[in-house]
């Protein structure tokens, strides 16, 4: 039990079945329903870098719309839960990037998006590119492609639903 | 009395406005700029270093992602450069494809710009509805290539695969009826030229939405008027080039000055503007749609009447088709020596440029007989126009920076390269 | 008629830079003029300010390494017995960059337009034997070679005297080298990574080799002519 959390519904005297199941079930409801919050309102920080930028505002425009999977871009990583590194991320810029993930508040989320932001991409051999925005921020889930088509990204976005109703 | 001093801001790489990447310390004085120090660089990706060890052909991708807004014209003058170096001419039909995909392009462009710029402004839906559009040129880009952005569709010699006799279509599924894919999908039973001409025919009434919306807005012009002033002088000082320069009454466009393809065959009208202020650009943009989509409408005219070649006949230069090197000797060792080691170019250097959607876009390759370029620098219009920002915004306020930034219609891939 | 104007523009050039000691050549449609340094600030002024050739715009500056000009990786004149190893780690036929005294190593190149004209010009300039290799800045002639000048600067060394502002503009904020330099490796030198314990963003050596899978090969075609 979490130290600190509402305790609503518990009941004070155990019944024997439930401690059978381990954890029990009124917390994995709460868990269910804070996952199913969590993952039906993600709200992204603009990332957009290059290429992938396009696509990822295709995504949020008229034919592929994502505010109807609760994704809203907000401005400032205060205010987000989830960042989609969408672009080539170069070594100049790799410290604005760490400061922007810093600033997010738990439980925060990374999508990494396009073929640069997962391994370096058409860039991995410059000298002035990093190879995979990984190697400077913990990642959940890569979508592949170049740059990957709006529906690539939903795909992505629901996979990290997944991920987050998974999680307890 | 308390010291004042000037507040030095960073207007940071990751912002909503910044279009893209863009890092600006801008010394205020109060809401009004004092001076604006824009640090570029963070999508610096040493594409001309990265062009020099590979062939020519592979490097069309690289192009592409210069200017991801406007992909295909960002090839082009890369390989009217080659071209030019190799001493071919592209057959009559790829160069109409060309022409066609080009001004598509760039009404993709425009319509970016506006989305962007009036999202920036405070015109959000304005985003929505030039999203729309751009959907439907990004369907065409996908048709004749595969992809929906970066095409790699020009080769030297022509154009990778002629157009298409079928559209993609919309597939009915259990959120969308039969009937309703049926009207969505009006538009794309016959071939790709239909399909554009049907969207020539609807594209006017579209660009008169937006003029509804901002042209006589009081709102649109006040933050639009009297902004970012340029005057023609200083315009050709500071080396603005395509819509910056034509928007401060310089009548300089290189399709009709130094055509290329087919321009010289084409009727079409240059858009002029008189002030040199962030309304009158906006004016020339808006009008160089209309007229990209007249252009457009000629091409699909001459294409419907003449079939024909797309790309040259000299296999050296130019892939054999896929199923004749299936059975044909020649036809496989023209395949192989291409895509293992390349085509050379003679000794020798050379600088084309093209009327970029943002003005002059050129390529200077250098080359030493070789199969990969020597050196290949590539000048682009936005990292000009972006150096003239300091003088641009001095003594405007900080919501006019906005403006500017806007109307010099940058895009990160190119300045940084 | 492309020819024609340019056969008007050689002549002019002829007639107003006599006194300098220029080489002209004409490929692909477009002139080139060879100048010595010492006078590119003379000679741009005339070419700016002569009514008949009015050269107002400069529409690129960019500089040039020729170094590794001619090399290649592998010479074939008729069928060999041995192919290319797509395993060798090292180019052969390069050079270092221990030469960068070298007097017809570095060049800048400047494309002019004229837009009452209509005509281009191309200006090579090579930097000759100092070391770092330098220029006259030509700011003052033309406001727009500012940001290209610093970007040669940054990506070539070329160092631009008179510039107002001489810093780096592409490559990171400290970063050591001239990347476009044909001794600078194309993978670079470091890289940049977290480190968890100190809590930054670091750099450490390149872990990545570029190899060339595809030989640097020179050939002379016939259709070239």
């Amino acid at each position: 039990m979490e130290k600190g959390c509402s305790g609503v519904g518990l009941a004070k005297e155990q019944n024997d079945l439930i401690d059978q199941q381990g954890p029990g079930f009124v917390i994995t409801s709460i868990d269910k329903l804070v996952n199913w919050s969590r993952s039906g309102s993600m709200w992204p920080v603009t990332f957009g870098l290059a290429c992938c930028a396009i696509e990822m505002m295709h995504s949020a425009a008229s034919r592929y719309d994502t505010d109807r999977f609760g994704v809203f871009y907000r401005a400032s990583p205060r205010q987000s839960d989830v960042m989609i590194v969408a672009g080539t991320l170069v070594n100049k810029m790799a410290p604005a990037l760490r400061k922007v993930y810093d600033q997010m508040a738990e439980p925060k989320w990374v999508i990494s998006m396009g073929s640069c932001a997962n391994g370096g991409g058409y860039y991995h051999h410059s000298y002035s590119v990093v190879r995979g925005c990984d190697q400077i921020i913990p990642v959940d889930i890569y979508v592949p492609g170049c740059p990957p088509t709006p529906e690539a990204l939903i795909n992505g976005i629901i996979e990290l639903q997944k991920k987050i109703k998974k999680r307890n | 009395m308390t010291d004042k001093s000037n507040l030095i801001l960073n207007f940071g790489p990751q912002h909503p406005a910044a279009h893209g990447v863009l890092r600006m310390v801008m010394e205020m004085d109060g809401e009004v700029v004092v001076n604006a120090d824009p640090h570029i660089g963070l999508l610096h990706r040493g594409t001309e270093k990265l062009a020099e060890i590979k062939p020519y052909n592979h490097s069309i991708g690289y192009m592409d992602r210069l200017d991801y807004v406007s992909m295909m014209c960002c090839e082009h003058p890369y390989v009217l450069a080659i071209e030019k170096l190799l001493g071919i001419e592209p057959p009559a039909r790829a160069q109409y494809i060309r022409v066609l995909f080009d001004e598509i392009t760039r009404i993709l462009n425009h319509l970016l710009w506006l989305g962007c710029h009036g999202l920036d402004i405070g015109a959000m839906a304005l985003l929505l509805y030039c999203f729309r559009e751009r959907e439907d040129l990004l369907d065409c880009y996908e048709a004749v290539s595969g992809s929906r952005m970066h095409a790699t569709y020009y080769r030297p010699g022509g154009v990778y695969r002629d157009l298409p006799d079928e559209m993609p279509q919309f597939q009915a599924n259990r959120f969308i009826s039969e009937s309703k894919v049926k009207k969505l999908n009006y538009n794309r039973e016959g071939s790709l030229l239909d399909f554009i001409e049907d969207f020539t025919n609807r594209f006017p009434a579209r660009v008169d939405e937006y003029e509804t919306l901002l042209t006589d807005n009081r709102m649109w012009k006040q933050r639009t008027v009297d902004i970012g002033i340029v005057s023609p002088e200083r315009a050709i000082e500071l080396g603005f080039t395509g819509p910056m320069l034509r928007g401060s009454g310089i009548e300089w466009d290189i399709r009709r000055k130094e055509p290329y393809e087919v321009y010289d065959q084409l009727n079409f009208q240059i858009p002029v503007g008189v002030n040199g202020d962030c309304y009158d650009r906006y004016l020339v943009r808006v009008e160089e749609m209309r007229q990209s989509n007249s252009i457009i409408k000629q091409c699909v005219t001459w294409l419907r009447d003449n079939p024909g070649p797309v790309i040259i006949d000299d296999n050296k230069l130019a892939t054999p088709k896929r199923s004749l090197m299936k059975h044909d000797m020649e036809a496989l060792i023209y395949h192989f020596k291409l895509f293992s080691e390349g085509y050379t170019t003679p000794e020798g250097e050379t600088y084309t440029s093209i009327e970029h959607p943002k003005g002059e876009f050129g390529v200077y390759i250098v080359s030493d007989g070789a199969n990969k370029p020597y050196r290949l620098k590539i000048r682009t219009p936005s990292f000009v126009h972006l150096s003239a920002i300091n003088e641009m915004v001095k003594g405007h306020m900080l919501a006019d920076v906005v403006s500017v930034i806007g109307t010099l219609d940058i895009v990160f891939g190119e300045i940084d390269r | 008629m492309v020819r024609k104007k340019y056969k008007q523009l050689h002549q002019l050039l002829d007639q107003y830079l006599t006194s300098y000691d220029i080489g002209q050549s004409y490929d692909f449609d477009q002139i080139t003029l060879e100048i010595n340094k010492e006078y590119l600030y003379e000679i741009s002024k005339v070419l700016k300010e002569t009514k008949q050739l009015d050269f107002s715009m400069l529409i690129d500056l960019c500089g040039v390494d020729y170094l590794h000009y001619g090399l290649d990786n592998w010479e074939t004149q008729s069928v060999s017995g041995t192919g290319y190893s797509r395993a060798t780690l090292k180019t052969k036929n390069t050079h270092d960059g221990s030469n960068n005294d070298q007097p017809k190593r570095f060049a800048v190149i400047y494309h002019l337009l004229s837009m009452s004209h209509n005509w281009r010009l191309r200006l090579r300039i090579f930097t000759g034997s100092k070391n770092p290799p330098s220029v006259d800045s030509v700011v003052s002639i033309w406001p727009t070679a500012n940001w290209f000048e610093r970007e040669a600067f940054d990506l070539f060394g070329i160092d631009f005297e008179g510039h107002p502002d001489l810093r780096r503009i592409l490559t990171d904020y400290e970063f050591i080298g001239h990347p476009f330099r044909k001794d600078f490796p194309t993978s670079g030198n470091l890289e940049v990574y977290y480190d968890e314990d100190e809590e930054k963003v670091k750099y450490r050596p390149v872990s990545v080799t570029t190899r060339p899978t595809v030989p640097r090969v020179i050939r002379k075609e016939k259709r070239n002519k």
